[in-house]
């Protein structure tokens, strides 16, 4: 059995091991799980993995991610061990150099990384995709995006206040994670849009803003739907970086753009065509800078560079004429949404 | 019961960065200035290149841009750089 080279520390008993990891500084502030060495070995088992194994390598920051510390990690974040391979999954998504990690690990702009996980491991591991989506409840969602800010602070160095330096920062820090609704949806999934075959399991990651929640609860066609969408999303987020965004399509609003006859490529062109804005009223708002030109109201900026970089994912509660569209960090060009297969 | 828990953490392998030596003076010397895309850094590194002229008798300021704020000068810039400069500032505007 292979050896696990991690410091190791003797306390009287989980409650002294609790503290300690307060003192050392390796929570986010919540109480985390003792990470013994049966318990990383039983999170190490799951995925399959040697403990020395490189699971990513920041490059900016010259940082090996093995194996061993991403499941002392998961233990700590409190990830049941068959939730490894997905934590991994995400660790090589954010280790990707276009995820850039320099970037959203350390902005200002206070990045979280949503994580969206499709294919049949969501629900084996009963990853919330409906009701109160962003909020708590589930163990899944909670602790594997845990783990992975866990993984940033305690391997990357990412630790608030010092390398990463968000100014506001958002809860989803803590844990962003979602899963499609691929039972109810009736739109091709996100990891098939993609590249991927629908019976593989996937975690896409995008650094990303909070989740901005916009009302419909008048309209019965996708295009009303939409228009709202697209008004409320038109100033948001980084306007001038053209970013990534996610939109959240829930259960009401998913029916009454899918009775429209409406695909998720329709959704992203209509969405793109719709969030754009004239460089009259970028330069009058303080968002572009220089004068406003003759031409400038009719000269558009779009808010995303190509309707490609917007992901759609349908998931949310039935219930409620709500949806949320997620501005993603500073621009697609500086850190792009990474999809890679969870291994199992 | 006593119980032994792991660290979490990671000390990133040290590693030694060889600077250039600085030179005594700037008259004459070619200086390479990195702009890193943020509003005004452009400006900003235009007029440090001015006064480095003028106040310290360089010879030439180039401008470079970097992909974007948060990645490293790429490799293109880099080699441009060390064959065409003697003194390079980088600069972060925001």
């Amino acid at each position: 059995m292979a050896t696990l080279t991690s410091t190791r520390y003797r306390v009287d008993d989980a409650a002294a091991a609790i503290d300690l990891c307060f003192e050392k500084g390796w929570t986010d502030g919540l109480p985390v799980v003792p990470p013994t060495e049966a318990a990383v070995r039983a999170m190490l088992d799951a995925a399959r993995l040697a403990p020395d194994a490189q699971v990513a390598y920041i490059r900016d920051r010259a940082v090996a991610i093995t194996a061993e510390k991403v499941a002392i990690n998961a233990v700590m974040a409190g990830c049941m061990p068959e939730y490894m391979p997905v934590v991994v999954a995400a660790v090589e998504g954010i280790g990707d150099p276009r995820w850039g990690y320099h970037g959203p690990g350390t902005s200002t702009g206070g990045a979280a990384v949503l994580l969206i996980v499709n294919g049949p491991i969501a629900r084996e591991l009963d990853i919330n995709a409906g009701d109160n989506l962003f909020g708590p409840g589930w163990r899944a969602n909670l602790t594997i995006g845990r783990a992975l800010r866990l993984v940033m602070r305690n391997v990357c160095g990412s630790l608030p206040g010092l390398l990463d330096r968000g100014t506001v920062g958002h809860p989803g820090k803590l844990s962003y994670v979602i899963a499609e609704n691929e039972s109810e949806s009736p739109w091709t999934p996100l990891h098939v849009e993609r590249g991927f075959r629908p019976e593989q399991s996937t975690v896409t990651v995008m650094a990303a803003e909070a989740p901005h929640q916009f009302y419909n609860q008048l309209s019965n066609t996708a295009e009303g739907v939409l228009t709202t969408l697209a008004d409320n999303m038109r100033i948001s987020g980084n306007v001038m970086g053209q970013p990534h965004y996610c939109l959240v399509i829930a259960g009401e609003h998913m029916r009454t753009i899918a009775a429209s006859g409406w695909d998720k490529k329709r959704i992203r062109q209509f969405v793109w065509d719709n969030t754009q804005n004239s460089h009259a009223h970028l330069k009058r708002t303080q968002r572009m800078s220089g004068a406003v030109e003759a031409g400038d109201e009719q000269k558009m900026r779009p808010l995303v560079a190509s309707p490609d970089d917007i992901l759609v994912v349908a998931a949310g509660g039935r219930a409620g004429a709500f949806s949320c569209f997620i501005p993603g960090w500073s621009s697609a060009k500086s850190s792009a949404a990474i999809t890679k297969e969870i291994k199992r | 019961m006593s119980m032994e828990i792991l660290e979490p953490t990671t000390t990133a392998a040290t590693q030694v960065i060889a600077y250039a030596a600085r030179p005594a003076a700037l008259a004459g010397k070619r200086v390479a200035l990195v702009e890193n895309t943020k509003f005004n850094s452009d400006k900003l590194l235009q007029r440090i290149g001015e006064l480095l002229k003028t106040e310290y008798g360089a010879a030439e300021c180039t401008m470079y841009r970097k992909h974007n704020a948060s990645v490293p000068a790429h490799q293109e810039i880099i080699e441009a750089i060390r064959t065409s400069a003697d003194v390079m500032v980088a600069g972060v505007g925001d």
